[in-house]
């Protein structure tokens, strides 16, 4: 049992030796992504993209005000370049990228409305990534309902002041009812009591036109706003959101590297020539290598994590056993990938081909950008088998909701992690067995 | 140094029995039948690519035979314990150890990865001191010549004091003073009780070995002494007389019909000739006798011996010649 400790040491000095001898590696790792992070949260700030908008209308007196005050209410989104006359012009500007986006205002709007149709309002842009599209066509529905309401509201405000007079009418009706109550017979019961309810609904009615006076026409046409609010109560940045993402994947992919690159190189070296007819087996090699590389990669993890939340003040609003947990499961079960990768690779460039081409499909797949309830239901199942997926679920979890792991992410990222550790003893003793 | 312990028992601590090893086709190893007996130093010779490394493949444990009987240390090799394997060094024929780690680092990873106790700094420095490399530990593996290299995986192989070392051209790529300092050092070890398999293809190493076997196209021709090898490539042995005069054709004609002469007589110059004798130490006095009667004055007459690289070449020759 004593050599067994022996044996296993051997692979964890050499590795870490390995792998401390080169300094300018492990500066790398550990603030390539501190930086990458950093970076990021430069380029991303915490902004909508401004759209530069201009917009078509052949009469633009009519509808300056309108404009003005969309503009206005929409800063952040939108930056008024001013109207043109000629639509042609505007697209033109449009192809040209002088302008993000061109509304065009149909001429007589009102007048289609007043016939009871509907008035057409046209909004161009020059996108072709879906998510810009998407984005525009939120701005032109913001756009339209604030036009619409803009519309309402002056309805609304019309309709007030016009029930000025209405509410004279009905005071004066309510005073001659009164007079009428006060001359109708005491035995004529039926027409006392039609009188008495024809006075108070007219009483009900004028009460019901003073509130409406009184509102705001704003709060007529919308009466609801909404509020929304998040269960931790912490508005994200794009750089908070993304953080526990970009780590989960960095460390995916540095322990499939590191993995990936270690058998198959001592193959091509031919030690393993000496591994096959000396007292060391698969199972020694194997715990030895996975125990050197979780040692390394959980003091890299841990000293990315620190300066994320120190230097990037990333939140870590769960606890970190929870947090140490779910990165050793990531950990662990990344390296199972970097072996099994390591096994069946012929040469280092097959190896890093595939480690490529797992951090392409993890990038993809694993809900880094792309939520996951998105994608279509098969496809789902690549994404449940990349370590990413547990990775960025876990660590969101846990650094932004404040969580544990979910029970079956956790489980089912440590059972693939056993699955491969046994797949890859599998392989490796066929590799050092007798041929 | 702790040494193995060769009790003097008798006994081969490796035997085969009509080894074969194929690859489809291809017949690497045929019916390798021999035995090496413990305490010796087994030169296993022959041509690149003859068949020398996969015998010491499936001595090893690394194949399994095809056909026929292996027994390594008493044991099939494909069955080895972890103990069985402990008794075994194997040096590969390349350097396989690390180039990012020093010559210290390298020979601590072999000393752990063979199970050797963490208390051994003494012994890896006797080690390193051996192959002459003590200066060198905290040099990188990547920046040693390839001389330092071989001396480096020697004593890696060295590390946990196996009792039998498989030696897989040891001195290939090397020059031929290093050459000499290697076969030094297995000597050395050979007086500390380890048994030596030493596969080469420089033939001029047969010299330095107990027993050879020569190896050609996967067949074992045979397992001879050096001196041996060189009495079956010439059929006896060789001694060359030199005189004052020229030796006539009927002399010479003579010469050969003498009964303790083996062979035709092989003439160097006028003057000199080489004669193939059953028994060098016999046949001298006799030799001289007969100059003596042929009024032949003797400048010299000495046995003579060959270069093994002639031997071999003779030995391949007649075995070619006999297939």
């Amino acid at each position: 049992m004593f050599k067994f400790f022996i044996r296993i040491s051997s692979f964890l000095n050499k590795e870490l030796t390995e792998i401390f001898r080169q300094p300018r590696l492990i500066l790398t790792l550990v603030l390539g992504p501190f930086l990458i992070m950093f970076l990021f949260g430069l380029a991303y700030p915490d902004q909508n993209r401004k759209l530069r908008t201009t917009f078509v209308v052949s009469d633009p007196e009519a509808f300056q005000n309108e404009m003005k005050a969309f503009t206005e209410a929409y800063s952040s989104a939108v930056i008024n370049q001013g109207v043109e006359t000629d639509k042609e012009l505007a697209l033109a500007k449009l192809a040209l990228n002088q302008t993000d986006l061109v509304i065009v205002i149909p001429d007589a709007p009102f007048e289609t409305i007043q016939n009871n149709q509907q008035a057409e309002l046209e909004v161009y842009h020059n996108e072709v990534d879906p998510f810009q599209t998407g984005y525009i066509q939120t701005i032109a529905g913001i756009y339209v309902g604030e036009v619409n309401s803009r519309i309402l509201q002056n309805i609304a405000e019309q309709g007030q002041q016009d029930s000025g007079s209405l509410q004279s009418g009905l005071e004066e009706a309510i005073a001659k009812t009164q007079s009428i109550r006060q001359v109708v017979p005491a035995a004529d019961v039926n027409t006392a009591n039609q009188v008495e309810e024809l006075e108070k609904t007219l009483t009900d009615l004028h009460a019901n036109l003073t509130t409406f006076r009184s509102l705001s026409s704003g709060i007529v046409v919308n009466p609801f706003y909404v509020k929304v609010n998040g269960l931790s109560g912490i508005q994200f940045s794009v750089n908070n959101f993304f953080a526990p993402s970009v780590i989960a994947l960095l460390l995916q992919h540095l322990s499939i590297t590191f993995a990936s690159l270690s058998i198959v190189r001592e193959r091509r070296s031919g030690i393993m020539e000496l591994f096959r007819v000396a007292p060391i087996t698969a199972f020694e090699t194997l715990i030895g290598k996975y125990v050197s590389y979780l040692f390394f990669e959980i003091i890299l993890a841990g000293v990315i994590t620190a300066l994320a939340i120190w230097g990037l003040h990333i939140p870590l609003l769960g606890h970190w056993q929870n947090y140490a947990l779910a990165v050793i499961a990531l950990l662990f079960t990344s390296l199972g990938v970097g072996f099994l990768i390591s096994l069946i690779s012929q040469t280092d460039t097959q190896a890093v081909q595939y480690s490529m081409l797992l951090l392409l499909a993890s990038i993809f797949f694993s809900g880094f950008f792309l939520d996951l309830r998105l994608m279509a239901k098969p496809i789902t199942a690549l994404a449940w088998s990349l370590p990413a997926t547990y990775g960025i679920r876990m660590l969101q979890d846990i650094m932004l909701r404040g969580a544990s792991a979910a029970p079956f992410v956790l489980r089912g990222i440590l059972l693939i992690g056993v699955a491969l550790f046994v797949v890859d003893w599998f392989l490796l003793r066929r590799r050092m067995e007798t041929a | 140094m702790n040494t193995t312990q060769n009790n003097g028992e008798a006994g081969n601590i490796v035997e085969t029995q009509g080894l074969t090893k194929t690859f489809g086709e291809d017949v690497a190893v045929q019916s390798l039948t021999m035995q090496v007996p413990k305490g010796t130093i087994f030169g296993f010779i022959g041509p690149s690519g003859c068949g020398k490394t996969t015998t010491v493949r499936l001595l090893t444990g690394y194949y399994k035979p095809t056909s026929g009987q292996v027994s390594v240390l008493g044991k099939n090799p494909t069955e080895f314990t972890k103990s069985d394997q402990e008794k075994i060094g194997y040096l590969i024929q390349h350097f396989v150890l690390y180039p990012e780690l020093t010559v210290w680092e390298n020979l601590n990873f072999a000393a752990s990865f063979y199970g050797v106790s963490p208390f051994r700094r003494g012994r890896l420095n006797k080690l390193l001191k051996f192959v002459e490399l003590a200066e060198d530990k905290g040099k990188l593996a990547s920046n040693l010549s390839g001389g330092m290299q071989r001396r480096l995986s020697l004593a890696a192989t060295l590390v946990h004091n196996p009792e039998l070392l498989f030696l897989d051209e040891p001195t290939g790529g090397i020059d031929p003073i290093l050459r000499r300092k290697f076969w030094d050092y297995f000597k050395e070890l050979q007086e500390q009780g380890h048994s030596l398999f030493v596969t080469t293809q420089y033939v001029g190493e047969a010299a330095y070995c107990d027993v050879v076997g020569v190896m050609y196209e996967g067949r074992l021709l045979m397992i001879e002494t050096p001196e041996g090898l060189r009495r079956r490539a010439f059929g006896g042995d060789v001694i060359g007389i030199r005189t004052t005069e020229a030796i006539r054709f009927e002399q010479r004609h003579l010469l050969a019909e003498l009964p303790f002469v083996r062979s035709k007589v092989k003439i160097i110059n006028d003057q000199e000739i080489e004669v193939i004798v059953d028994e060098a130490n016999t046949a001298t006095p006799s030799l001289m006798e007969w100059c003596q009667a042929q009024r032949l004055n003797v400048e010299t007459i000495e046995e003579k011996s060959p270069p093994f690289d002639d031997v071999f070449v003779k030995l391949i020759e007649k075995e070619t010649a006999h297939v």
